[in-house]
This record gives structure tokens, C-alpha cells and sequence, in this order.
């Protein structure tokens, strides 16, 4: 009895008593994880209770069977082997879990990153060896047998694995940080320090590729990404019901081959040259000197200074408002009937100086389309910042005067297509005659980010 | 032209936008070869800026070609004698004259190989190859280098009966133009902002040359860099600075050449120093051709840069004076006034009080220079680069035949 006793019944109450109390912890334990995890919607959470919950019950089982071998009256031998069959049993069992948990995990994260599905069987089976490898050595040491030689293996393996994947792991590493710490995400409008700005079109494990405002893509390593500082605008504004597509105009000058030595001569070929001549005489200082402040003025009351010295007709002609008209012949009228009032108080009209003739030059603009179209306002001064002078230039000066477009085409679309009435307003208000071309882009992106 | 320098070079120095506009240009130019016709591939402006323009143009993927054209040494004689004619000069011309020139045309027009679909002619020498037109067709372009602007009219007529068959016409300058029934194109000459004349070159540099030349580099220095000619008025450049130097310690430096073809400069150069004398602080510094870097490095180290002339084409010198960011004080003759718009970009004169005048306000106030210089500059980025001649031509090119005020491509 007394045998029963110590043999059976006291390793068998041990080994209940152990599985009772251990059972009743781990439900607690359970609950409140599974109340925490619920509370943080954490998927990793999820997997590892999923994953876990069942083994943790044959984990107890053999932490129950180990101390009912220690408690029974076993020799101190049988119990060490006991202990030790009961030991790698455990650790089998835990590599196992560990290898189901790593590939959950694995499949968890890399499927957001958008990792190849090779390079996730590549991963679990790198994880998978580990974990084996890493429970062998255990095993091995466990029963004191030698390590060395899978240790050298291990090492070697490990050795060559990171010279294969130097490259990409970073990159992998990068890949799962954006993704998880959401900094940037797919429909982002971001700037880069280099200056690249565009929307974001993909994230995946090694790169992330960005749609610039003209339209190309580009591929950015996320190792580079991570090191960089970006401005994150956030989602799009308001989309235009249509995208602005910006021009630019370059022009050539043709020469007529007319040319005027007196006002009389003056005004009469100015009464017959075509209006892009007039347009070309009026816009060529803007133009020629876009990197000075312009004064408003033009090239008759410049030739009637200069070459024929009529100080107060070159003031007269320097101080016609060109803003003021909505066509090229209502400005030609303006001009002409301002030579014309002098010349009636002239009696003896001044010839110019021999090489100094009034030139007539014709202004012939050719217009391409650009690759820069803009979807909504952000876009917009994006690509304002980045335009040539001769788009900038097109938009507000030719389509107002010269395609009589009423105002300038950066207004016409903020209110036609962005609804943006207010900010339309100001940027037809703006006289660009009294501006450079740089300064007046400046003015129309400081009136546009006010608005973002 | 170095063959280092890529059109990519070109962005730092006239914006990425404006190369990217180049290559829209050179993109709608594809599956067109524009052949370039000359006389020589070496020696003078034409030779020059066609051995710039054409790598530049293929690089951005433009088919460009250039040939030139064989001659007996007696074409090219008469030829000359049509350059000084076209100039304004007196020459004797012959009847003879007009024959060789029309018979080596018609020599020539039948051994070139024309495959091409822009043919674009330089100057006089090829201009009748026009004749070709009627039977293989072909858009054809005349670009005039030369001022044209008060030709012997017998020359120009007999070379006008040629130019009115072409498509189009470029010239340097509105006072060349003629009343042609052909459009007529105004583009300016250009300069390679990279090119040994105009790069920018290192502080050590310019005090090598000025050692070179024994100039003093704490004492204000008027430039003027042109060969030794009558019409560049060089005893007019040392009175004004004789005036100037009554008020301000300064140095003179006349800094060109004596042309092989021209007697008289050998004449003028003697002259100019009898005039400066003994006069320590004028120098007299014959150059040889070639000595580009030395020009720029002096255009570098100058103070204020004149160009006094009494005629003048384009005066390509003034623009590498404003390239260089220098006021400078220039004659409102020739192309200048194209280029220095009085008190804006630099200051013009009519006289050698005037020049003076103008030395004594830079002098005075560097400030004011400073200022001008930066305007000059940017004046040229804007309009007197390679680039923008390029973007000329493909423009032209591009829209051969088309005759509206606005077009869009």
C-alpha cells in the first residue's frame, strides 16, 4: 500500500494537481490577452493565441509529467532521463510551434509589404531551418553529445545567407517599416529632399513607386525612402472636373522687312502690319528683360526716345496701360491715336539717325503641350513651381490678349474646374506687366498654398 | 568644340526646363535629316558654330548633317569679293566674276548628295544651289551670317534671284532684312558658354594671365578686346581712358590681333602705340589667334569692358562681356543696341566724352556695375546662347510652310 502510495498515487495527484492549476492560470492568462488583443485589433495577437492555444495544453501535460517524476520514489538515474525524454519531447514540440507561428508571422507581414510569394516560401523555409537547427543544438547539449560541428555548418550557412540577401533584407526591412508604420501610404501626395514630388502609387517589399506631375513614374528603393525626409501632403484635394494641361509657347520673330524712320511712317505701317506685329512690339521689353522689373512700356515709346528724342510722346506711348485691353486692336487704336495727337503739333518732323530705323518684327508663337497636367490644386502649384518661363508666360499673357481668352487660363480653370472663385479673382486682379516672370510665379503659388 | 561637353552640361547653366523644351523640339524633329551646306570646316564664325551646333543637335537625337562645298581657289576669290560687296564695301566685280561663281554652282550642285530633308544653306558661297530645288525638291532654309544691311546692289540683286526661292530666310539682325516675298527669321549669333572662351575659369587662372601680361591686380582695368582696326576706334578707347584716368587710378588694356588679310593694322597697331607712349598703365597686348583662354581670363579680371566701335557687325565680344557679368560701355552701332539696353544691361555712347562719361559712373560706383553686369547676363542666358539659336533653327524647321501667328505643334 505504502508503494502504491509513493510510487502512484502521489506522482499521479502531483501531476493533476499541477495540470488543475496550470489549466485554470492559463485560461486567465487567455482571456485577458485575448481582451487586450481585442481592444488593439493586433493580428499578430490573434495568430499567437490561435496558434498557441492548443500545444499550451501539452505543454502543461509535460510540465505536470516532470514533476511528478521528481516528486515519485524513481531512482535519481531514471528521473534524469526521465526528465531529459520529457525535456526534448518539449523542446520537439516547441520548435514545431515556433514553425507554424514564424510562417504565420512571415506570411502575415510580407503579403502586406506585397513580397513575392517565392521570396515568402524563401523566408518561412530560412526560418523554418533556424528554428531546427537552433532546437538540435539543445537537443544535442542536452544529452551532452558534441555541437561543433553543426555550430561550424551554422555559422557557415548563415555566413553565406547574409552575403546573399546584403541587399534586400535592408530594403525588406524598409518595406515592412513603411508599411507598418503607415507613414506613407498608396494615394499619398508626397515631396521628396531631392525635390521628386507625386502621388504614390504602390508600396511594395523593395520599392515604391510614385507618379511625378509629368506623369512618369518613379521607382524608389525604400532603403532610400527611409533615409530621406519627406513631406506627406496627405490624401488628394478636391479633384477638377478637368485637369489643367499646361503649354508652353516659344516663339520666333519674323521680320517683315518694313521699317519706319519717321512718325509719319510710324503710323501709317502701324495701321497695316498684322496685330502680331503690334502684339510683338508691345510684349518684346516684358519679354526680353523678364528678369528685371518690368516697366510697362514698349517698343514705340523706346524707338521714339531714343532715335527720335520725343521725350513726352515716349512717356505718352511708355505709360499706355497694355493690361487695360482685351484686344490687339483696341491697344493698336490706343497707340496710334496717340502718335497721331502729336504729330498734329508737329511742324517739322525728326528723321532717324541712318541704322537706327523702327524695325517691324512679327511675333509667331509655337505652342506645344507639356507632359505636366494637373488633377486639383496640389498638382497645380507642384508643376507651377517646375514650368518653364514660356508656359508661365503663355497662360497669363497670350491667353488673355492674344487668344482674347478674356483673363488669364490659370483663372478660367480655379473657377471653372475647382469651383475656386475667390482664388481665380486674385490671380486675374494681378497686373503681370508690373511683374518679372519669376516673381509672378512666386505671387500665384503663395496665392494657391494659402488656399491648400 | 570639346568633345566632353554634353547637352546635359547645358542645364546648369540655362535651366533643366529649357533643355527638356530642346528635346520636345528635337522629338517632333525625328525622322527628318537637315543637311548643312558651307563652304569650309575649319576657320571662321560659320565653320565655328556649326561644328558646335551639329554635336549638340545630334545629341538631342536630330539628324544633322554637314557638307561643304568644293571650290577652285578662283570661286573662293570672287565669293570674297561678294562677302565685301554684300558688307557695303567697293569691289571690282565682273562680268567674269558672276560666271565662275554660276559655274561652279552648277558643278557643285551636280556632285553633292542632297539626301536630306531640310536643306539648310549658309551664307553667299552655296546660296545659287537653290537651283537644285526644281528638280529634287526638299524644304531649303538660307541662313545669312553676314551683315547685309547696305549691300552693293549688284551683288545683292544677282544673289537675290536665288535667296527668293527659298523657304525661308534667317537673318542676324531686323536691319538686315530685305523686302523678300520669302518669310524672313531673325536669330541672332550665339556663344558656347562652355567653350574656352566663356567657361568659367578658376582665381588662379586669371592671376597667371595677368602676371602673364604684367598687369596690376589691385588697379581697376578697362578692357577692350578686338583686332586692330580703324573702325574699332582704338585711339578713341585710350582718349577716353586718358579723360577717365584724370579722376581715377586705372589700367588700359587693349587686347587683339593684326589680321593677315588686312595691311592696314599693322598701320593702326603702330599708331595706337605712338599713342599710348610711355604711359605705363596702357597695355598693348598683341594676341595670337587661339589664345581663348586668355581672353576670357582677361573679360574675367576686367573692371569695365568697352567696345567703342565706329561700325559693327554683332560684336560677339560684348556678349562675352555680359556672359561674364562685367558692365560694359559699347557705341549704339552695329548688333549693340541689341545687346546693351542703355542702363539696364550696360551703358551705350556716342562719343568719346560719352564713353568716358560712362567709364567715370561705373568707376565710381561698383555697385552700379555690379548690378549692370548681373543684368547682362541674364540678358544673355535669355537670348544669346547656343541654346537658344538651336531652339531657333528647330523651331524654323519645324514650322517651314506654315503661316500662322500661332501655331501649335
Amino acid at each position: 500500500m505504502d508503494w502504491v502510495r509513493a510510487n502512484i498515487a502521489v506522482p499521479v495527484l502531483v501531476f493533476l494537481g499541477v495540470l488543475f492549476v496550470s489549466l485554470w492560470l492559463r485560461r486567465i492568462a487567455y482571456n485577458a490577452l485575448e481582451r487586450w488583443l481585442k481592444e488593439r485589433k493586433s493580428e499578430v495577437g490573434k495568430i499567437i493565441i490561435s496558434v498557441t492555444r492548443g500545444p499550451f495544453l501539452h505543454w502543461l501535460l509535460i510540465l505536470g509529467a516532470y514533476i511528478a517524476i521528481q516528486v515519485s520514489v524513481l531512482t535519481p538515474r531514471w528521473k534524469s532521463d526521465g526528465g531529459k525524454i520529457l525535456a526534448s519531447i518539449f523542446i520537439a514540440h516547441l520548435g514545431w510551434i515556433l514553425i507554424r507561428l514564424g510562417r504565420d508571422l512571415v506570411q502575415l507581414y510580407l503579403n502586406k509589404a506585397k513580397v513575392p510569394q517565392r521570396a515568402i516560401t524563401v523566408t518561412t523555409s530560412i526560418i523554418q531551418v533556424a528554428i531546427i537547427v537552433i532546437g538540435i543544438l539543445i537537443l544535442l547539449e542536452l544529452w551532452r553529445l558534441p555541437t561543433t560541428p553543426i555550430l561550424i555548418a551554422a555559422i557557415a550557412v548563415i555566413v553565406i545567407a547574409i552575403l546573399a540577401l546584403r541587399d534586400i533584407f535592408p530594403s525588406l526591412v524598409s518595406g515592412l517599416q513603411l508599411t507598418q508604420q503607415k507613414q506613407i501610404k498608396a494615394g499619398d501626395c508626397i515631396r521628396l529632399e531631392s525635390g521628386e514630388e507625386g502621388r504614390v502609387e504602390e508600396i511594395t517589399w523593395r520599392n515604391t513607386q510614385i507618379k511625378t506631375l509629368d506623369g512618369s513614374i518613379i521607382i524608389i528603393p525604400n532603403t532610400r525612402l527611409m533615409q530621406t525626409t519627406i513631406v506627406n501632403y496627405g490624401k488628394q484635394p478636391k479633384v477638377a472636373k478637368e485637369p489643367f494641361q499646361f503649354s508652353t509657347r516659344l516663339h520666333l520673330k519674323e521680320l517683315t522687312g518694313l521699317n519706319a524712320r519717321n512718325l509719319s511712317q510710324l503710323v501709317s505701317r502701324l495701321n497695316e502690319v498684322p496685330d502680331a506685329v503690334v502684339y510683338y512690339h508691345t510684349h518684346n521689353f516684358v519679354e526680353e528683360y523678364q528678369f528685371l522689373t518690368p516697366e510697362p512700356t514698349n517698343d514705340f515709346a523706346l524707338w521714339v526716345q531714343d532715335a527720335l528724342g520725343y521725350d513726352i510722346l515716349a512717356e505718352r506711348l511708355a505709360s499706355i496701360d497694355t493690361f487695360e485691353f482685351p484686344t490687339i486692336g483696341a491697344l493698336r487704336q490706343m497707340i496710334v491715336g496717340v502718335i497721331r495727337d502729336s504729330l498734329a503739333q508737329i511742324t517739322h518732323e525728326r528723321e532717324a539717325p541712318p541704322g537706327n530705323e523702327f524695325h517691324f518684327i512679327k511675333s509667331i508663337s509655337i505652342v506645344l503641350p507639356t507632359p505636366y497636367v494637373a488633377h486639383n490644386l496640389r498638382e497645380f502649384v507642384g508643376i507651377l513651381k517646375r514650368i518653364s518661363i514660356g508656359s508661365l508666360y503663355f497662360h497669363i499673357f497670350e491667353a488673355k490678349l492674344r487668344l482674347q481668352r478674356g483673363t488669364n487660363d490659370f483663372s478660367l480653370w480655379l473657377e471653372d474646374c475647382l469651383e475656386e472663385k475667390e482664388l481665380a479673382e486674385q490671380i486675374t486682379r494681378l497686373d503681370p506687366y508690373n511683374y518679372t516672370m519669376e516673381n509672378l510665379r512666386e505671387i500665384i503659388i503663395k496665392l494657391c498654398e494659402k488656399r491648400l | 568644340m570639346n568633345p566632353k561637353i554634353n547637352i546635359k552640361d547645358y542645364e546648369s547653366v540655362v535651366g533643366k526646363n529649357y533643355i527638356e523644351e530642346l528635346r520636345m523640339l528635337a522629338n517632333r524633329l525625328s525622322g527628318k535629316t537637315i543637311l548643312n551646306i558651307n563652304s569650309t570646316f575649319v576657320g571662321g564664325g560659320v565653320a565655328e558654330i556649326l561644328s558646335r551646333l551639329v554635336p549638340l543637335l545630334n545629341q538631342l537625337g536630330v539628324d544633322v548633317r554637314w557638307q561643304v562645298i568644293p571650290g577652285e581657289a578662283q570661286f573662293f576669290k570672287v565669293t570674297k569679293k561678294f562677302h565685301n560687296a554684300l558688307h557695303g564695301k567697293v569691289e571690282s566685280i565682273s562680268d567674269d566674276d558672276f560666271s565662275v561663281f554660276l559655274e561652279t554652282t552648277a558643278k557643285n550642285a551636280s556632285q553633292i548628295d542632297f539626301s536630306g530633308d531640310i536643306l539648310f544653306i549658309h551664307d553667299p558661297q552655296p546660296a545659287a544651289l537653290i537651283t537644285k530645288k526644281s528638280d529634287i525638291g526638299k524644304d531649303w532654309v538660307w541662313r545669312c551670317h553676314i551683315d547685309i544691311s547696305q549691300p552693293d546692289n549688284r551683288v545683292w540683286n544677282f544673289l537675290k534671284q536665288f535667296v527668293v526661292n527659298y523657304d525661308a530666310g534667317i537673318f542676324s539682325s531686323p536691319n538686315f532684312a530685305q523686302e523678300l516675298p520669302i518669310p524672313q527669321f531673325f536669330a541672332p549669333p550665339s556663344i558656347d558658354p562652355l567653350s574656352e572662351k566663356n567657361k568659367e575659369l578658376p582665381p588662379e587662372a586669371l592671376e597667371t594671365v595677368l602676371t602673364k601680361y604684367g598687369l596690376d591686380a589691385d588697379k581697376p582695368l578697362i578692357l577692350q578686346v578686338s583686332r586692330f582696326d580703324r573702325l574699332k576706334d582704338p585711339l578713341g578707347v585710350i582718349r577716353a581712358f586718358q579723360l577717365v584716368r584724370r579722376n581715377f587710378a586705372c589700367q588700359l588694356v587693349l587686347a587683339g590681333g593684326t589680321a593677315t588679310d588686312d595691311p592696314e593694322s599693322e598701320e593702326v597697331l603702330k599708331e595706337v602705340k605712338e599713342r599710348a607712349g610711355d604711359n605705363s598703365d596702357i597695355h598693348i597686348l598683341d594676341i595670337p589667334p587661339g589664345s581663348d583662354v586668355d581672353i576670357n581670363a582677361l573679360q574675367r579680371a576686367a573692371t569695365v569692358i568697352m567696345q567703342k566701335s565706329l561700325r559693327e557687325g554683332f560684336a560677339l565680344t560684348i556678349t562675352e562681356a555680359l556672359w561674364k557679368a562685367k558692365p560694359v560701355v559699347a557705341s549704339a552701332v552695329g548688333g549693340i543696341p541689341l545687346q546693351v539696353k542703355d542702363k539696364l544691361t550696360g551703358l551705350l555712347c556716342h562719343s568719346i566724352e560719352g564713353a568716358a562719361y560712362a567709364l567715370r559712373q561705373i568707376l565710381a560706383n561698383p555697385d552700379y556695375g555690379h548690378w549692370l553686369g548681373r543684368n547682362g547676363k541674364e540678358h544673355v542666358r535669355q537670348h544669346f546662347l547656343i541654346t537658344r539659336e538651336i531652339r531657333d533653327y528647330m523651331l524654323i524647321f519645324l514650322t517651314l510652310g506654315r503661316r500662322e501667328d500661332i501655331i501649335y505643334l
